[in-house]
C-alpha cells in the first residue's frame, strides 16, 4: 500500500460523506430534532479534517501515475484545481459547522440562520467537490468520458489555480518567509489556548468553570485556520517536498487526530453545569473548585497535548528527517 | 570572543553532527518551548483584555509556571543555537531586533505577575494600565516570533 492507495481508499470520504451529513441536517430540519442537528454538523466537521489527508495524497498519487501510458498529465491538473476549490469550500463549511456546535455548547442553541448557512455550503461544497470527484475518475476511468471525447483538456499551464500558487512561492521573495511567520504566530495562538483548555481538564485552576476556558476555543480555532491557509499554501506551492516525505504523513496522521480532539473539547458533554443540570440533573461544575473531570476526559486532555506536541515535532523536523524545508 | 566560541567543539557538533538529536532536536525543542511560553503569556494577555472578564485573576496562577518552564527551554536551546554561529548572530542585526523583543516581552510580564500573584483570591479589575501593557506584550511577543522566524531568510 502506498500513499495513492491512501487516496483512492479515502477520497470517496469528502462526498459520500458530505452527502451523509446532509442528509443528516435535513432529517434535522423536518423532525425538529437538535440531537440529529449536532450529529450532522459534528459529522460535516470530521469529514472537513478527513478531507485534508484526501488532498495531501492526492499529490502523492499523481507522482505515483504520472509516467503512465494513458494517464494526460492536463487532466490531473484539471482534477487538482477542482479538488482545491473542492477543499477550499468543504474547510469553510466545517469551520461554520465548528462555529454553530461551539455557541450550541455555549449558549444552549446556534446563532439563528447559522444551520440553513452550513447546509447551503454543505450543498455548495457537495457539488464543487462531486465535479473535482468525477475529474479525478475520469483520470484513470476512460469509460466515464463522454463519448469521443479527450480527456480534459487545459490548454497553458499557466491558467491552473495550482500552479499559480506555486509560482508564488518560489518566485516571490517575501511570500513564503511571510507565511512562515503566520504559521508560527498561529502555532503558539492555538498552542496557547489547547495547553489552558486541556490544564483545566486536567485540574489546574478548577475554581474556573468549563464554561470560561470553552471562551477561549474561537481564538484556538483562529490560530488553526491561519495555520491551515498558510500551510496549504506551503503544500500547493512546493508539493514535491512534502507528499515523499515520512514526517510529513505523520504530521498529517496527528493533525487528524488533533482535530477530532478539538471538535471533542468543543462539544464534551460532561462537567458542564447549565444545561446539563437542566436536562438531566447530571452534576456538572460549579466553579467551586470541587469538581474533577473524568478520566475519560483528562484522557482525552493529555491525547491531545501529545498530537499537538507531534504536529509541531513532526512539522519542524521536516526539513530533517524528510528533505523539505 | 565570538570566533573562539565557534571552534568550541559544542558548536562544531551543532553545526556539523548528521545526528538528528544535535540541531534537528535543539531547534524544534526551541519551537516548542516558543509555543509553550508565548501561547500561556497570550491567554494572560487575552484575560487581562476582557476574555472570560468573570474569571478571577487568581485562577490565571499557573501561567507562571508554564512560562518558567517555556523560558527555561528556549534559554538553554537559544544559547546552544547562538553557539553554533556566534559570529553570525552576534554581528546580525535582525538577531540584535529579535533579542531586544525577547527582552521586552518578558519585561511586560514582571508587573503583570505582581498583579496576578496579588493575595486577593477573587480580584477581578485590571486597570487601563495592565491593558495597554497586555497590548505591549501581544504585540512585542508577536514581533519576536516574526522576527525569529524570519532569521532563517534574512541572516545566512
Amino acid at each position: 500500500m502506498n500513499l495513492a492507495h491512501l487516496h483512492l481508499v479515502m477520497n470517496h470520504v469528502p462526498t459520500v460523506g458530505s452527502v451523509a451529513a446532509l442528509g443528516l441536517l435535513l432529517l434535522a430540519f423536518v423532525r425538529r430534532n437538535e440531537h440529529l442537528k449536532h450529529a450532522g454538523l459534528e459529522l460535516l466537521f470530521v469529514i472537513a479534517v478527513l478531507t485534508l489527508p484526501v488532498y495531501v495524497s492526492g499529490v502523492a498519487a499523481h507522482r505515483e501515475i504520472r509516467d503512465r501510458p494513458g494517464v494526460s498529465e492536463d487532466a490531473v491538473k484539471v482534477h487538482q484545481d477542482a479538488a482545491l476549490i473542492g477543499f477550499t469550500v468543504t474547510e469553510f463549511a466545517g469551520f461554520v459547522a465548528w462555529v454553530a456546535l461551539w455557541q450550541s455548547r455555549r449558549r444552549g442553541r446556534a446563532a439563528r440562520g447559522l444551520v440553513p448557512a452550513v447546509t447551503v455550503l454543505l450543498v455548495v461544497a457537495l457539488v464543487v467537490m462531486g465535479r473535482a470527484a468525477n475529474l479525478g475518475g475520469e483520470i484513470r476511468h476512460p469509460e466515464i468520458r463522454a463519448a469521443g471525447a479527450a480527456p480534459a483538456l487545459a490548454g497553458d499551464p499557466e491558467r491552473f489555480m495550482t500552479s499559480a500558487i506555486s509560482q508564488v512561492a518560489v518566485y516571490s521573495t517575501w511570500a513564503w518567509p511571510a507565511a512562515e511567520a503566520v504559521h508560527f504566530l498561529g502555532l503558539a495562538l492555538s498552542f496557547g489556548v489547547l495547553l489552558a483548555v486541556n490544564l483545566r481538564i486536567l485540574g489546574v485552576m478548577k475554581q474556573v468553570p468549563f464554561a470560561d476556558v470553552h471562551r477561549l476555543l474561537p481564538w484556538g480555532m483562529l490560530g488553526l485556520g491561519a495555520n491551515l491557509i498558510t500551510g496549504m499554501f506551503f503544500f500547493v506551492g512546493q508539493p514535491g517536498q512534502y507528499t515523499a516525505s515520512t514526517p510529513f504523513f505523520w504530521k498529517v496522521a496527528f493533525l487528524v487526530i488533533a482535530g477530532a480532539n478539538f471538535l471533542y473539547l468543543t462539544v464534551f458533554g460532561k462537567a458542564w453545569p447549565p444545561f446539563d443540570v437542566a436536562q438531566g440533573g447530571r452534576e456538572g461544575d460549579r466553579g467551586d473548585g470541587r469538581f474533577d473531570a473524568s478520566v475519560a476526559d483528562k484522557s482525552m486532555a493529555i491525547l491531545s497535548i501529545t498530537a499537538w506536541l507531534a504536529v509541531l515535532y513532526a512539522g519542524r523536523m521536516l526539513p530533517f528527517l524528510g528533505r523539505s524545508f | 570572543m565570538l570566533s573562539w566560541l565557534e571552534s568550541t567543539s559544542l558548536a562544531v557538533w551543532l553545526r556539523e553532527s548528521p545526528s538528528v538529536w544535535s540541531f534537528p532536536t535543539v531547534l524544534t525543542l526551541h519551537t516548542a518551548g516558543m509555543a509553550v511560553l508565548v501561547g500561556a503569556s497570550w491567554m494572560l494577555d487575552l484575560r487581562l483584555l476582557g476574555v472570560g472578564r468573570n474569571v478571577p485573576l487568581s485562577a490565571y496562577r499557573w501561567v507562571f509556571p508554564t512560562l518558567a518552564v517555556g523560558l527555561f527551554v528556549n534559554l538553554v536551546t537559544g544559547v546552544l543555537l547562538f553557539i553554533k554561529d556566534p559570529t553570525t548572530w552576534g554581528t546580525a542585526m535582525p538577531f540584535l531586533v529579535k533579542m531586544v523583543l525577547v527582552v521586552a516581552s518578558v519585561a511586560t510580564l514582571v508587573p503583570v505577575r505582581s498583579l496576578i500573584l496579588r493575595r486577593d483570591a477573587a480580584h477581578r479589575d485590571v486597570s487601563r494600565n495592565f491593558r495597554l501593557l497586555a497590548i505591549a506584550s501581544i504585540l512585542a511577543w508577536a514581533g519576536a516570533v516574526t522576527a525569529g522566524r524570519l532569521l532563517a531568510y534574512l541572516v545566512v
